[in-house]
């Protein structure tokens, strides 16, 4: 707690001194002076409210043996630096990351280098990367079927930064005149054993993954791929296209050979199944002539659990929970919690999925105020989320944001069987 | 016959204005203001009606006819933000976001007046073709009309400086002839290797009303960039350039 509480109280003695600082506007030409290197960073202060559904099966996995009240409070806090050290054609970039979290269950810190890595540019069309490093593939903005060497991302943040992989990658670029403007190649080593990148895959394999691009005729496309034994060989599209000035239309397709699950049936019994996926998503941005942005996006991801599927599970834990009530027994629960690890406690772990945001840019005049609602929607059982936002970002380099989510669903289904039935956030941050 | 030496007099007088050649003219201020390819630095300021500033560093490269590309390098909220324009097509790139996306030209990146069309500006010739030119004493006023429907203002009236071939005022309009905004060009500096242009660019609109937003440039200098620099793959090295 007391980390969290000095970092709440740096920002808030920060706060005063930056808004209230009279600025005068100059162009010194110092400013602009290039330095070899470079420091920043970004801190955070971001206390949530939950409010729990004490009915549903994340809730009784969760805190069956430390039962809450109707709402949980936790505090976090991030920090972020980052630094870069430049010289001829050589570079060496890294960022850290801290998270630190007071909840229900204590005091936590996790720190890591979310990127470390080194770089040669001998030319402009060609660059060479190895360290830990972020790819971040794909054109969708919530969900990226072909992000073949990237972590997963948070659909519910996902501009945030993510953690990378130790990679070996390069970038060769070449322009065109005529309908194929631009060509580039970005090979990718990716090496996976003990201690290297371990949580990927199946360790002691050197993967190589590779990504073509192409902007062909005004159209973005990607063709990608992965092979190497650590996860099932996989290959990948995906396009985006301005279709009018405000108008924009992209797409992702990914066909992973073999593709596992770990499926519970209705006995309880557990097994695994494997297949031929085709995962996909299809969206659009449009920009009104007031400033409304909407992102809508359809994720089908055929890897997913069935609605058969996550009712087994749901049953499977209600009944683990039954058997803990009355003889304290937790093994079914304990098996539970390594299936949602496995699968069925990640994030949209179903197959068809409806992600909507809508945000408005600078209403009534107020500038840098942004306020969005976004929903998302499980395709197959009707529940869905809907998380309206309030954003300000008026003071430099501070960023201010109300949110609120509210979880709706019923029993057996994704978002009827969370722990929350609602949030509420406040994200203070300051980059330096 | 008084009506035929009106009408001989009145040709007599309008045959200057007639001949001049609208598309040199513009090509001209295009060149005065910039060279094809440069690059520059420049700062955006914008001001609300309380007097409450922001502003935003940025070092921009310019290739040709349509090719652009700006780096923020200020504050540190924006810090390695790129955006990149090819013709009508327009991205962004944010560092956290680790990817490129596409983006409008109505949009604004830095928020405020500005909107992403400002920020990366490409010819005026490249984008308009020009209607008519009147001659207003010691301006020229040059009435555009955009050659797409892509383009973010339908028609511009730019106010062009007779002797300096250098624009003073700028508006930017509808189809219906609406004001979107209107950009004041001021403070003509040299910034050597022969380039003399206002130095700020001030604007207003109706539609933000009480707000202004600036830019100072604070160097521009021609140099030539590969044509790989404009490309997707590039954005993140941007800073490489500097």
């Amino acid at each position: 707690m007391k980390r969290v509480c000095l970092l709440a109280m740096v920002l808030l003695i920060i706060l005063p001194a930056r808004a209230g600082a009279k600025e005068t506007y100059s162009f010194d030409l110092k400013e602009i002076e290039k330095k070899p290197y470079s420091f920043g960073g970004y801190v955070e202060f971001k206390p949530v409210a939950f409010g729990l559904d004490r009915n549903s099966a994340f809730y009784k996995l969760r805190f069956f043996d430390n039962p809450k009240g109707k709402n949980l409070l936790e505090a976090n806090g991030k920090i972020q630096l980052e630094g870069s050290y430049e010289k001829n054609i050589f570079r060496v970039y890294t960022k850290t990351n801290t998270d630190l979290k007071t909840s229900y269950s204590g005091e936590s810190e996790r720190s890591t280098f979310y990127e470390l890595y080194g770089s040669v540019k001998p030319l402009h069309g060609l660059k060479f990367d190895a360290g830990k490093k972020t790819m971040k593939w794909g054109k969708g903005y919530a969900w990226n079927p072909v992000a073949f060497v990237d972590r997963p991302k948070d659909a519910d943040e996902p501009e945030q930064a993510m953690e990378g992989y130790i990679l070996a990658t390069a970038d060769y670029i070449k322009s065109f005149e005529g309908p194929l403007k631009t060509f580039s190649f970005t090979p990718v080593l990716f090496p996976v054993y003990d201690h290297v990148n371990s949580d990927f895959g199946n360790n002691d394999n050197l993967n190589i993954a590779g990504r073509f691009y192409f902007l062909f005729y005004d159209t973005d496309i990607d063709l990608m791929f992965l092979t190497g034994g650590s996860k099932p060989d996989r290959y990948g599209a995906d396009f985006s296209r301005n279709i009018t000035t405000n108008f924009e239309v992209h797409g992702e397709l990914a066909y992973v050979r073999n593709a596992p699950k770990n499926v519970l049936d209705a006995e309880g019994n557990r097994y695994q199944t494997e297949g031929e996926a085709v995962n996909y998503l299809i969206g659009i941005r449009h920009l009104t002539s007031f400033d409304l942005t909407t992102i809508v996006e359809y994720y089908h991801n055929d890897a997913g659990f069935t609605e058969a599927e996550m009712k087994n599970y749901y049953t499977y834990i209600n009944s683990g929970y039954d058997a803990y009530l009355s003889t304290g027994n937790t093994a079914l629960l304990g098996n539970a919690l390594q299936l949602a690890e496995g699968g069925y406690g990640r994030a949209n772990a179903m197959t068809d999925y409806l992600y909507a945001r809508l945000s408005q840019k600078e209403p009534f005049d107020i500038l840098y105020f942004t306020p969005a609602i976004t929903g998302m929607m499980n395709l197959r059982d009707g529940s869905f989320s809907l998380t309206p936002e309030l954003l300000y970002t008026g003071f430099t380099n501070w960023e201010f944001r109300l949110r609120t989510g509210f979880i709706v669903g019923t029993r057996n289904a994704e978002y009827g069987e969370k722990q929350n039935d609602y949030r509420i956030e406040l994200r203070v941050g300051y980059y330096f | 016959m008084k009506k035929v030496i009106i009408l001989i007099l009145t040709l007599f007088f309008a045959l200057p204005v007639y001949a001049i050649d609208g598309t040199a003219l513009l090509k001209e201020v295009d060149r005065n203001l910039s060279p094809e390819s440069f690059e520059t630095y420049r700062k955006l300021i914008n001001i609300e009606p309380d007097g409450r500033r922001k502003e935003f560093t940025l070092f921009s490269v310019k290739k040709g006819r349509n090719k652009i590309a700006a780096l923020f390098i200020a504050p540190a909220s924006e810090k390695g933000r790129s955006t990149l324009r090819l013709g009508d097509n327009m991205w962004l790139y944010i560092p956290n976001v680790g990817k490129p996306i596409r983006i409008t030209s109505l949009q604004s990146v830095v928020g405020g007046v500005f909107n992403n069309a400002d920020i990366m500006q490409l010819d005026y010739a490249t984008e308009y073709d020009v209607e008519k030119v009147d001659d207003g004493g010691k301006e020229y006023l040059l009435h555009l009309k955009a050659k797409t429907k892509t383009v973010a203002y339908d028609k511009l009236k730019i106010w062009a400086d007779k002797d300096k071939k250098l624009p003073t005022k700028i508006e930017c309009l509808t189809e219906k002839d609406m004001l979107i905004k209107t950009l004041y060009f001021k403070d003509v500096k040299d910034f050597g290797g022969g380039i003399v242009r206002p130095a700020v660019m001030e604007t207003d609109s109706p539609l933000y009303k009480g707000y202004t937003s600036i830019m100072i440039v604070a160097q521009i200098k021609e140099r030539d960039f590969k044509d790989e620099v404009f490309t997707l793959t590039f954005m993140p090295n941007i800073e490489s350039l500097r």
